[in-house]
């Protein structure tokens, strides 16, 4: 099954079976572990649908953010939201959501990622419990 | 609350009993007086070297039992938290699975049992057995089940998960109520569950003499749970003290986060989440990969509190985004909303697996994840992929720009 879409002039046609399903799996995961999604979404939509990258990053938010809502309430209704480490983390999520933009002119983003590789990877590794 | 009121009349009392050690210890040696020594209580009674503390410290019990019996110390907070867990082991006489999960509101904060000095080896050997050492035999094996009384006293309710429910987001069925053999035995397999380790639920650290006098250090970490503390000895079931009151005081910048039962210096996560999602933001990730994995990792936070609570602190920049992109016309409705409707279904199955889990699912999940993500990473640095990017980035800026203008013209215009 087919969608056909219009974005600023062109049309691109996707398969909605294999994009929801996919989706789906991604805000299972993303929701029981407690984290957006977006670096899987963003591969889903690009490589998977074939989606220009001018399409992808609106529209992924938006599907995102459905599943950040409805995982927000979720967990708040089954007693998982502890609101005083909200209260400390939330201020300085937004003072990094300021930050971030100032230093990336700053920095290589080449270099970012291969540091998040290495970093991801031990974290991973400690996470498993090999180290 | 007449029973605190008995604890500080106990607490007098048996101070008043051994004020002097020295005094009791001339009395109890045989020989030196021709008066028989009184008759060494049955209930075992004890007095603290304090009764407040400032985040945390030590308070050390000495008391008086019958001789020739172990004691066992049970201390707990009178804060409650929640606790779960899932049944999921083939049961060995029948083979099957249970898939019962149960939850319990009323745990406290912080529970420990003090256990004698010798049985200090019994428990290194549950140390051994790593992750699923069994909590309900430690307190058998080392005899501390005695003391065990606070957890199995507060209701636990049980449901019988299956796919059925787990598809239409639910946690399953309200079994019966447990009888009491049943949810003492349960309370074990939770508190487990939430502290997971031999040296956060026993010590063993009583020192006890021949002549039943008794003394031990109750150390309450810092970070622990603020109020009151529960502290009572017993050598058997029956013969159980009454129970001293011991405050731990904290103050800012110091917090009890409620839900995750810990009390923590705030600035200390604020630092921290504000590196890890500035780099995140950078790798163009989103802090949530490594916050809660960090977080996880720092404090003692359940896991399913992590997730819980780091998911909203997104929510706000995510709407904040989809409202930025939409003012200049940048996102495709229909592509986001299908894709957004198989994610809210997505997004409410998830979190009820977050509590079936246990913390040690968590992180093996959780460490694939980042496998992958570090996967997807490297091959976004490969010169392929950049060289493609860099394509599509300029694309991506030339219709943003266009969308921008548009935007702009637009609203010159009105």
């Amino acid at each position: 099954m087919y969608m056909h879409i219009q974005f600023w002039g062109n049309e691109f046609k996707i398969n909605v079976i294999v994009g929801c399903i996919g989706a789906f799996l991604i805000a299972v995961v993303s929701s029981m572990m407690g984290f957006g999604g977006g670096p899987f979404m963003v591969p889903l939509m690009a490589v998977v649908l074939g989606l220009p990258m001018y399409v992808v990053v609106g529209s992924s938010l938006l599907a995102i953010f459905f599943n950040t809502l409805m995982s927000t309430t979720r967990h708040y209704g089954f007693g998982n939201f502890d609101l005083d480490l909200f209260l400390v983390m939330f201020p300085a999520a937004l003072l990094a959501g300021w930050i971030a933009p100032k230093i990336a002119k700053r920095v290589s983003p080449l270099v970012v990622k291969r540091v998040a590789v290495v970093g991801l990877s031990l974290l991973g590794l400690s996470l498993l419990g090999v180290f | 609350m007449s029973y605190k009121l008995h604890a500080v009349l106990a607490a007098l009392a048996a101070g008043l009993l051994f004020a002097n050690p020295m005094v009791l210890a001339q009395e109890a040696t045989p020989g030196a007086a021709p008066v028989a020594a009184p008759p060494p209580p049955v209930v075992p009674v004890f007095t603290v070297d304090k009764t407040s503390l400032a985040n945390g410290g030590v308070v050390t019990v000495t008391g008086q039992a019958a001789p020739g019996k172990p004691v066992y110390i049970e201390v707990f907070n009178e804060n409650p938290v929640t606790g779960s867990f899932f049944d999921s082991r083939p049961n060995k006489e029948t083979g099957k699975t249970p898939y019962k999960l149960y939850m319990a509101s009323e745990i406290p904060a912080f529970y420990r049992i003090h256990v004698p000095r010798e049985t200090q080896p019994i428990l290194d050997d549950f140390k051994k057995e790593g992750r699923p050492w069994s909590y309900s035999s430690a307190l058998s094996n080392t005899g501390g089940e005695v003391v065990y009384r606070e957890p199995g006293k507060h209701p636990i309710t049980a449901y019988q998960a299956s796919l059925q429910a787990g598809i239409v987001g639910s946690r399953g069925e309200v079994l019966p109520t447990l009888d009491d053999k049943e949810r003492v035995r349960r309370s074990m397999q939770i508190m487990k569950a939430r502290f997971r380790t031999v040296d956060k639920l026993f010590a063993a650290n009583v020192d006890v003499k021949e002549d039943g006098s008794f003394s031990a250090q109750i150390k309450i970490p810092e970070g622990s749970a603020p109020g009151k503390y529960f502290i009572s000895a017993a050598t058997s079931k029956k013969a159980v003290s009454e129970t001293v009151v011991v405050e731990n005081k904290i103050s800012f910048p110091i917090r009890y986060m409620k839900n995750a039962g810990t009390s923590l210096n705030i600035f200390v996560p604020f630092l921290i989440v504000l590196a890890l999602a500035t780099f995140g933001v950078l790798m163009g990730a989103g802090g949530g990969f490594i916050i809660n994995p960090i977080m996880l990792m720092m404090f003692p936070i359940p896991h399913n509190v992590v997730a819980g609570t780091v998911t909203p602190t997104v929510l706000f920049s995510q709407a904040s985004g989809v409202v930025n992109y939409s003012k200049i016309k940048f996102i495709s409705w229909k592509v986001g909303i299908t894709l957004g409707i198989a994610m809210l279904a997505g997004g409410f199955i998830g979190p009820v697996l977050t509590t079936m889990i246990t913390a040690d699912q968590y992180k093996f999940v959780f460490g694939w994840i980042l496998f992958i993500l570090a996967a997807l990473m490297f091959w976004q640095t490969t010169p392929g992929y950049m060289a493609k990017n860099k394509k599509e980035q300029a694309i991506l800026k030339e219709f943003q720009k266009r969308a921008e203008e548009a935007a702009a013209a637009k609203a010159a215009k009105a």
